[in-house]
This record gives C-alpha cells, sequence and structure tokens, in this order.
C-alpha cells in the first residue's frame, strides 16, 4: 500500500499536478510531517504511526498552507489524508482556515484494525486514491455505558474523571478543530486561574461546546489525555444529537454551513451582520 | 367584623403555606434569568406596572439581545450556585437584530444535550419567548419555571464549587 501511495506522489510532481505532497516522513528512526518537494525524497514517505496530520493544519496564520502562500502564491500541495484528516480539511476550509483549491486530497484508506483502534465511524476519505475501504465502527461501548446511567450517576462518573485533569492542555492543543487565537479555557474571566483541577464543568464545557458541532471523531483528544478521561464519548455523542436537531454532520459536505452559523430556515448569516 | 374575618383568613392562609414551606426543606430555588433589552426585558416591565404577581426568585439580568447570551454564561451562572437559568428572548421573527434569537435557539438546544451528559437536569435550563406586549405570560412563565425547579430541589454542582 505505501509503494502505490509513493508511486502517486511521484507521478504526481513528475505531471506537474502538484508542486509538493505533504504526508509524514521518516527520518532517523523518527517520523514527522514534511513537505516533499523531490521525488526522490518520496522513498521516506511514510503513512503509520497515524499521526494527525490536520494539527499541522491549522491556526490559519501559521499553516503550512498559508505560510507557503506568502511566497508562492500559485503553489498547488498533494495531501496524503486519511478519513478523518479529510473531514478536518472539510471543515477548516468551510471556517476559511485552509484554502481547499490549493490542496489536492491523495486519500487513502485505513485498515480494519486501524479504524477499531480509533473507534473511527468512517475509516475513509471520500477522496479514495489508494486502498480498500472498510465499514466504521458505529457502536461505542463508552458512549452505551454513559447513556445507561442515570443523571445522578453521569454526575458522579465524570465528577471523578474531570477531578483527575491536570489541565495540560493537550486535548484542546491536539485538536484539528481548535484555531483560535484567544482561547477562553485560559481566560481568568471564564476559568479560575491558579487551581487544580481546573474549575469543573466550565473548563470542559467550554470545549465540549465550542468543538460540537465541528467535531469529526479523530479521537485526537482522547489519545492525547495523559490521565485518560473519555473525552470522545460527549463529542461523540454530540455529533449524534447535531445530525438529529439539524440534520449536519462535521466533515461530510464541504458546501453545507455549519448549523451554529445559520439560522433556523438555514440562510448564511454573514460575518458582521 | 368583616375586616376580623378577613385578618383571620389571611393567618390561617400563611400557617398553611408555612406548614407546605416546612414539607419542602424551606428551599427557595434561586433563579437567574437573561432577558433581551427590547422585547422581553419590557414585557418584565410591563408585568410590573400591571401588578401580575410572580414569584421573586428571580434575578433579572437585561441583555440586549438573546444571541448575546453564551452558553458559557449559563454554565457558569449554574455552577456558581444558580438552581435555574430562564432565557427570555423575542419571539421567532420578531428579534430586533433579525437572527439573533435564531442562534440562541440552536445553541441552547446544544447547551442542554452537553448538560444531560455530564448529568446536570437540562430542565434546569429554559429557553422561552415573551414580547413586550405579554406581561401576563412572563408572570406565568416566570411562575412555572420557579415551580418547576422548586420540585427539581437544589442544584447539585453548588457542591462542586
Amino acid at each position: 500500500m505505501i509503494g502505490k501511495i509513493r508511486e502517486l506522489a511521484k507521478r504526481w510532481i513528475a505531471e506537474g499536478k502538484t508542486d509538493a505532497i505533504f504526508g509524514l516522513k521518516e527520518e532517523n528512526g523518527h517520523v514527522a510531517p514534511n513537505l516533499f518537494i523531490k521525488k526522490s525524497e518520496l522513498e521516506r514517505l511514510v503513512i503509520s504511526p497515524n499521526y494527525s496530520l490536520c494539527y499541522t493544519l491549522r491556526p490559519k496564520n501559521s499553516n503550512i498552507f498559508s505560510l507557503l502562500e506568502r511566497k508562492y502564491p500559485n503553489l498547488k500541495i498533494g495531501v496524503v489524508v486519511r478519513g478523518c484528516n479529510e473531514r478536518a480539511l472539510f471543515e477548516l476550509a468551510k471556517r476559511d482556515q485552509v484554502d481547499l483549491e490549493r490542496i489536492e486530497i491523495l486519500g487513502i484508506a485505513c485498515t480494519k484494525e486501524e479504524a477499531l483502534e480509533c473507534r473511527c465511524p468512517k475509516p475513509y476519505p471520500q477522496n479514495l486514491l489508494v486502498g480498500e475501504r472498510v465499514e466504521g465502527v458505529t457502536n461505542d461501548d463508552n458512549v452505551e455505558a454513559l447513556l445507561k446511567k442515570t443523571l445522578p450517576e453521569r454526575l458522579a462518573f465524570w465528577n471523578h474523571e474531570f477531578s483527575k485533569c491536570i489541565k495540560c492542555y493537550g486535548c484542546r492543543n491536539v485538536c484539528p478543530m481548535c484555531f483560535c487565537q484567544d482561547c477562553r479555557m485560559e481566560k481568568e474571566q471564564w476559568v479560575k486561574t491558579g487551581v487544580l483541577p481546573p474549575e469543573d464543568p466550565i473548563f470542559h464545557f467550554i470545549r465540549f461546546y465550542h468543538i460540537s458541532e465541528r467535531c469529526i471523531e479523530c479521537g485526537e483528544c482522547e489519545k492525547a489525555c495523559p490521565v485518560d478521561i473519555p473525552l470522545l464519548t460527549i463529542s461523540k455523542l454530540l455529533r449524534r444529537d447535531i445530525k438529529e436537531l439539524f440534520d449536519y454532520e462535521a466533515g461530510l459536505d464541504v458546501k453545507q454551513e455549519s448549523p451554529l452559523l445559520t439560522t433556523l430556515d438555514e440562510t448564511l448569516i454573514k460575518r458582521g451582520e | 367584623m368583616k375586616l376580623i374575618l378577613d385578618v383571620k383568613q389571611m393567618s390561617e392562609m400563611k400557617e398553611t403555606s408555612a406548614n407546605s414551606k416546612k414539607s419542602k426543606d424551606d428551599f427557595e430555588p434561586k433563579i437567574i434569568a437573561f432577558t433581551c433589552n427590547w422585547c422581553s426585558y419590557a414585557g418584565a416591565d410591563l408585568a410590573g406596572v400591571s401588578r401580575f404577581q410572580y414569584p421573586p426568585n428571580i434575578r433579572i439580568i437585561r441583555l440586549m439581545c438573546t444571541g448575546r447570551l453564551e452558553p458559557e454564561i449559563v454554565v457558569k451562572a449554574l455552577s456558581h450556585g444558580a438552581d435555574g437559568v430562564l432565557i427570555l428572548g423575542c419571539h421567532i421573527g420578531d428579534c430586533h437584530y433579525l437572527t439573533g434569537n435564531h442562534r440562541t435557539k440552536k445553541r441552547i438546544a446544544i447547551l442542554k444535550r452537553i448538560l444531560s451528559y455530564r448529568g446536570i437536569d437540562p430542565r434546569r435550563v429554559k429557553l422561552d419567548w415573551v414580547s413586550a406586549a405579554e406581561g401576563y405570560r412572563f408572570a406565568k412563565i416566570v411562575t412555572e419555571f420557579t415551580n418547576e425547579i422548586r420540585r427539581s430541589g437544589p442544584n447539585p454542582l453548588k457542591e462542586l464549587a
């Protein structure tokens, strides 16, 4: 599979379809995001470990595309994306963080094992070019367990979970959908500073609410959490709710506007209005 | 003669109300109400001017528009000791800023879901519409909401703060 991806990437550069390829590069045993410009370099292109590439795509004023755009306005970049990366790209494009016209999507499918590990509902991108698509994981044990609990049980459960929080901001920092320059989770006005665990429930509520309708279920927050708080549980439930309430699913349709940016009859509220 | 009877009746009424209070552990809910400047605050004003009775448990905070109300504010109110949060805005279509209440309606719907997953009764938050002419409706909503919160008891988040 990796051979096919490298081959395709090389062909894109050779044919001039893209000027460069953005993907993971292995060097001296370490893997990091890299912009491949030469064809020969592409031998180092890898797809594992499953590092969230989208993390490097935000925020707008410092993501790789914006930085390059200043110097090379017409540069076209091919990006090696998995299902979650593509959903993130679509959501970021809607919010004016990346310009999809400068991006060529080289979609790759995840394996069954990878999908199970991430509990991913859609482990393949829409622009699938390499790999076989496998079915996503639909049921989630954490979600079902939470739904079975009564309100006081949920309260006790989360009180315990959030009391473990060490306020490392890992969940926020790794989230491909968090791109504000000024974060409310850091503001004294909203969250008491200098106390551990952070003020509950407001600290975690801010994050859950802000990514409620845009969460793409990549699960990076949960993977990043050093104290294993099952953060994805609430985000997964919210994704279901947003579908039920507004018939909207983040990252599937690049043209459909977020329900929080539209009126009740789904006309877009323009900025400054 | 009649006056004395009235006083007697009143004192009896007081006693019964005091008894019923005791059975509910003397719980008087604190309710924060966010009203918009153009419709609901004027509606509250009208309720006052028209002398419609409603429970004194609410503390009104006036906003220019319910579209100003971030859900974070509601969560803050709850975690700082409010037993219920009442949000009153203009009827859909009547917003002074055209679409402010559209946004609030969507936001509060999401907020309620998060609260229920977190283990907080989403009925502690209520969004409704009151126009400037609906003083009676304002009094009615406040009365009903206060009774509902009184039934559900103190906010469990208070102990956390």
